[in-house]
């Protein structure tokens, strides 16, 4: 376990840092550009499924029904925006933001005097964002082209930061807390869901860049994100495993049973008020 | 982008202020123009209202 916080740069298998950014690029812009989104035509999933989806993963019917199509890709394992408890008027950061569905939901809890601000590093994913921005006539809501290791967001700027299966992807996870810390103001939150591993993957799978960008080679440890957080500076942090996610995390893998080796978690944390 | 949120963006590089060029606006927004950042001056493109803050080696 030690071994893997030591060394969580290599952790994803053989892939070079490189290699994972461009898998994870091409990945998003294929899903961003997909007319219906979620997984594409191949497997005739749907805004149906994808809300399906979502509920299983802990968003309400409300919530699904308080967006405009298009949003909800069904691309997350959790749902940050229960975890974060937002509060009228605060500012949110989301990492990864994708098609903005969880911007949109935090969006309506903080109101109009709060704001939120989505940050994701594949163009087509943004522009697809800013459309569903129109839709949803969310007007304290920004997109921004960005990566999550190299935030465009001034310090303490931020009240809460979330993320929903995104940070797995990083191919500097601790850069990533780091610079998450450095954004948030002194008592701001970290409320994020992501997968982790409870089991070594097997070596074909780890240096699959698909799976990479898949959300299963690249997941951490609890252990070893427990240690990138406190490193970075986080406490009360806490990380739950949510047994049920292994029902559909199972579906993610059509030749290999992906249950066995991960889970979806909720990872919170704070920065020290003082 | 809104121009009201240039009080929380920064250079992703160096964490420094950025200085707003406008080239074209609309009653809301900034829709194209550029970010330059006030202290390594690195250039960031808006285009169609997005800002581009990727790191430099990331742009397309």
């Amino acid at each position: 376990m030690s071994e893997d916080a030591a060394s969580t740069e290599a952790e994803s298998g053989d892939l070079t840092a490189a290699e994972q950014r461009r898998a994870v690029r091409e990945r998003y812009a294929r899903i961003a550009t997909e007319s219906s989104g979620c997984c594409g035509e191949s497997t005739g999933c749907d805004e149906a499924d994808a809300d399906d989806r979502a509920k299983r993963l802990g968003y309400a019917e409300d919530d699904l029904a308080s967006v405009a199509d298009g949003a909800n890709l069904g691309l997350g394992c959790g749902n940050p925006n229960a975890l974060a408890s937002l509060r009228e008027g605060e500012t949110v950061l989301d990492l990864g933001s994708g098609g903005g569905f969880d911007c949109f939901l935090a969006a309506r809890e903080v109101g109009d005097s709060g704001r939120v601000i989505g940050v994701d590093m594949t163009p087509e994913m943004v522009e697809r964002a800013r459309e569903n921005a129109e839709k949803n006539d969310a007007r304290n809501v920004e997109f921004r082209l960005g990566e999550i290791e190299h935030l465009p967001v001034a310090d303490g700027s931020v009240d809460v930061v979330i993320s929903n299966c995104v940070v797995n992807l990083s191919p500097s996870k601790p850069q990533v807390f780091r610079d998450a810390y450095r954004v948030l103001r002194p008592g701001g939150r970290l409320a994020i869901s992501d997968v982790v591993v409870t089991a070594s993957l097997p070596e074909d799978v780890r240096s699959d860049p698909e799976s990479v960008a898949a959300c299963v080679a690249g997941a951490s440890t609890i252990d070893a994100l427990e240690e990138m957080l406190a490193t970075a500076g986080f406490e009360r942090v806490r990380i739950s495993p949510k047994g049920e996610s292994r029902s559909f995390i199972r579906e993610w893998d059509d030749d290999r049973d992906l249950g066995d080796y991960l889970v979806s978690a909720s990872i919170e944390g704070r920065k020290p008020a003082h | 982008m809104k121009e009201s949120l240039m009080d929380i963006i920064c250079c992703p590089m160096d964490k420094h202020d950025l200085e707003l060029e406008v080239d074209d606006r609309n009653d809301e927004e900034v829709l194209a123009g550029t970010l330059v950042c006030t202290e390594c001056g690195e250039r960031y493109p808006i285009e169609d209202g997005i800002p581009n803050l990727l790191p430099p080696d990331m742009r397309d």
